[in-house]
């Protein structure tokens, strides 16, 4: 696999001071964590824009909502079990009045390796889809994000951004396109399966690809984009061509991805079998994000096994 | 300084939102009478001489304490955006005059509320962008206390001061009672004033049904620069009606019919 791996939460400080310079009413708001997220770039270039509020995520999120309400367009840059788990009912209020907030969740799933089960943000994408209004954006490489990041900005309404920590292969061309609620096949070579990856989860989605291609499977790689809204009609299609759908994902495979995609299955007469892969349903330890992901269930070789076992 | 024929004035109109407060929640048949009761002659004063809704360019309101939202509907009813038959939908299916404010049925309103703790950091938020902004109008945020159990109230209290937010004025309905009982052997908030003092407010003490003192803590808050003001008002839970005043049992409670003709009785209709 020659892809470049690259962090795309490293970049999230040249990204907002690009459109920063664009869009003159974007201000960023942050729970001293600002360097952890490389949003201290943009204080830095934009101070009178940049709101420290320290230690109080909840406060912070409400306080997003207040500066939307007088039409500029905060983005809350923060781990992603704080934006979506601390401050949940703030987020939802947010939603329920529709507010034009900007949530970025950095160190989703089990990037934030070595901090342990209470840092590892599996649960932030059921816990953010159970909210009405809230459109979910799970973007993959440095690229993707950046256009993700534009487009939540194109959209009047309260976005979530996930943002992986973790290395994610470039699968995009710089200034590629965006589209909420369109997702994307990046390789088809044929009905046996499709792989569905959300973006934290591409490096092992991608591995995973090449492997049962080794094995001489006709895969569909499909990066889902937007969990919600969910390209429904994109699934469908998928599901009445292959015999099995993986759903691979850096969260818990309770309400996630897979939560998403099976509620699109249920709805079908004929559908393939699926099979999901992610993180286990239980609380997780500290250690290297890698092997964590080893250890819990998210890998190539739980891909492989899956397939194995249906195909 | 409100002349007496102004107080009289407003007293009267907060004596009508009285009664429309009432109407609503025993047509209802839900509702907390208690608390819109203690915060209806600010919100009356607020509405009357502080906030014209007709302005595009106004300073905002923020009922944090969401649960007294029959207080703003009765005023709402008075200035024209509510008619009177839409009062008696309130808590009903299909109704704008939802149990907690929304903006999205009430576009007067300037902020969804209801969910105890929140609205004054969204109070903070407004405040930061009207700096920013270089807009002088102010934000009015209006709390009960038992909101100020909420760990979120304090650390909006942080970001006011640190930020001096003088533009930004948090109004505690101190009626003293919450849903169970007394608000401090719930969980005790004295000194209410020494503490938000020393998270960097400017404190006023005020008897929150006095417009004569409503009228002046606003203009003091005025006068106030470089840091936040909290006006501690010192209210009665359910003013107005005898059987109600400082009862909690009338929290969230609606009226038979024999209670709702002595309360608008005792209100003089």
């Amino acid at each position: 696999m020659n892809y470049e791996l690259v962090s795309p939460r490293d970049y999230l400080g040249k990204l907002l001071v690009n459109l920063g310079k664009k869009y003159n009413n974007l201000v960023v708001i942050d729970s001293d964590l600002a360097s952890s997220v490389r949003t201290d770039e943009f204080s830095r270039v934009f101070p009178d824009r940049f709101f420290e509020l320290g230690v109080a995520e909840q406060s912070a999120m409400s306080v997003a909502g207040g500066l939307a309400i007088e039409d500029f367009i905060p983005f809350y840059v923060n781990f992603a079990i704080f934006i979506t788990g601390t401050a949940w009912t703030q987020l939802r209020q947010i939603c329920y009045a529709g507010l034009n907030v900007k949530l970025i969740g950095t160190h989703p799933g089990l990037d934030n390796g070595p901090d342990g089960a209470t840092h590892h943000s599996t649960a932030d994408i059921a816990l953010a889809r159970a909210i009405p209004n809230l459109v979910i954006l799970v973007p993959s490489d440095i690229h993707e994000v950046d256009a993700a990041i534009e487009e939540a900005i194109r959209i009047n309404g309260p976005v979530y951004i996930r943002v992986a920590r973790g290395d994610v292969p470039i699968l995009h061309k710089k200034e590629c396109h965006f589209d909420t609620g369109k997702s994307e096949i990046i390789f088809d070579d044929g009905d046996d399966l499709a792989i569905i990856f959300e973006g934290s989860a591409a490096k092992q989605a991608l591995e995973g690809y090449f492997e049962l291609k080794k094995f001489g499977y006709r895969c569909k790689l499909v990066n889902i984009r937007s969990i919600k809204p969910l390209d429904e009609e994109f699934i469908k299609y998928i599901a009445s061509k292959v015999k099995c759908i993986i759903t691979v994902e850096n969260h818990s495979v309770c309400g996630g991805l897979a939560g998403a995609i099976s509620e699109v299955l249920n709805q079908e007469k004929h559908r393939p079998v699926l099979r999901t892969v992610g993180i286990k349903d239980v609380f997780t330890e500290s250690g290297n994000a890698t092997q964590l992901k080893k250890k819990y269930g998210l890998s190539t070789e739980e891909i492989i096994t899956q397939v194995k076992n249906v195909l | 300084m409100l002349e007496l024929t102004e107080i009289r004035r407003l007293k009267y109109l907060a004596t009508l939102n009285r009664k429309k407060i009432i109407d609503m929640i025993y047509y209802g048949n839900s509702g907390h009478p208690g608390g819109s009761l203690s915060i209806i002659d600010i919100l009356t004063y607020i509405y009357e001489k502080v906030v014209d809704l007709n302005s595009p360019d106004k300073d905002r309101v923020i009922l944090s304490k969401g649960h007294a939202t029959p207080a703003i509907y009765a005023v709402f009813n008075h200035l024209g955006y509510i008619s009177d038959d839409e009062l008696y939908t309130f808590r009903k299916i299909n109704s704008r005059l939802q149990g907690h404010p929304v903006t999205s049925t009430i576009s007067e309103l300037d902020a969804t509320t209801g969910l105890l703790g929140q609205g004054l950091s969204i109070g903070v938020g407004m405040a930061l962008g009207k700096k920013l902004n270089n807009d002088i109008h102010r934000v009015y945020v209006i709390l009960g206390d038992g909101e100020m159990h909420e760990g979120q109230v304090w650390e909006a209290l942080m970001e006011g001061s640190h930020y001096k937010l003088d533009n930004l004025i948090a109004i505690i309905d101190y009626n003293k009672l919450s849903s169970l009982g007394n608000v401090n052997e719930v969980m005790n908030l004295s000194s209410l004033d020494k503490k938000l003092e020393s998270f960097g407010w400017n404190a006023i003490e005020i008897d929150g049904h006095s417009f004569k003192e409503i009228a002046g803590a606003f203009d003091k808050a005025k006068q106030v620069f470089n840091k936040p003001t909290a006006i501690i008002a010192h209210t009665i839970k359910g003013k107005g009606i005898s059987f109600m005043e400082n009862n909690p049992l009338w929290h969230s409670r609606s009226l038979s019919d024999k209670e709702y003709k002595d309360a608008i009785t005792e209100l003089g209709f």
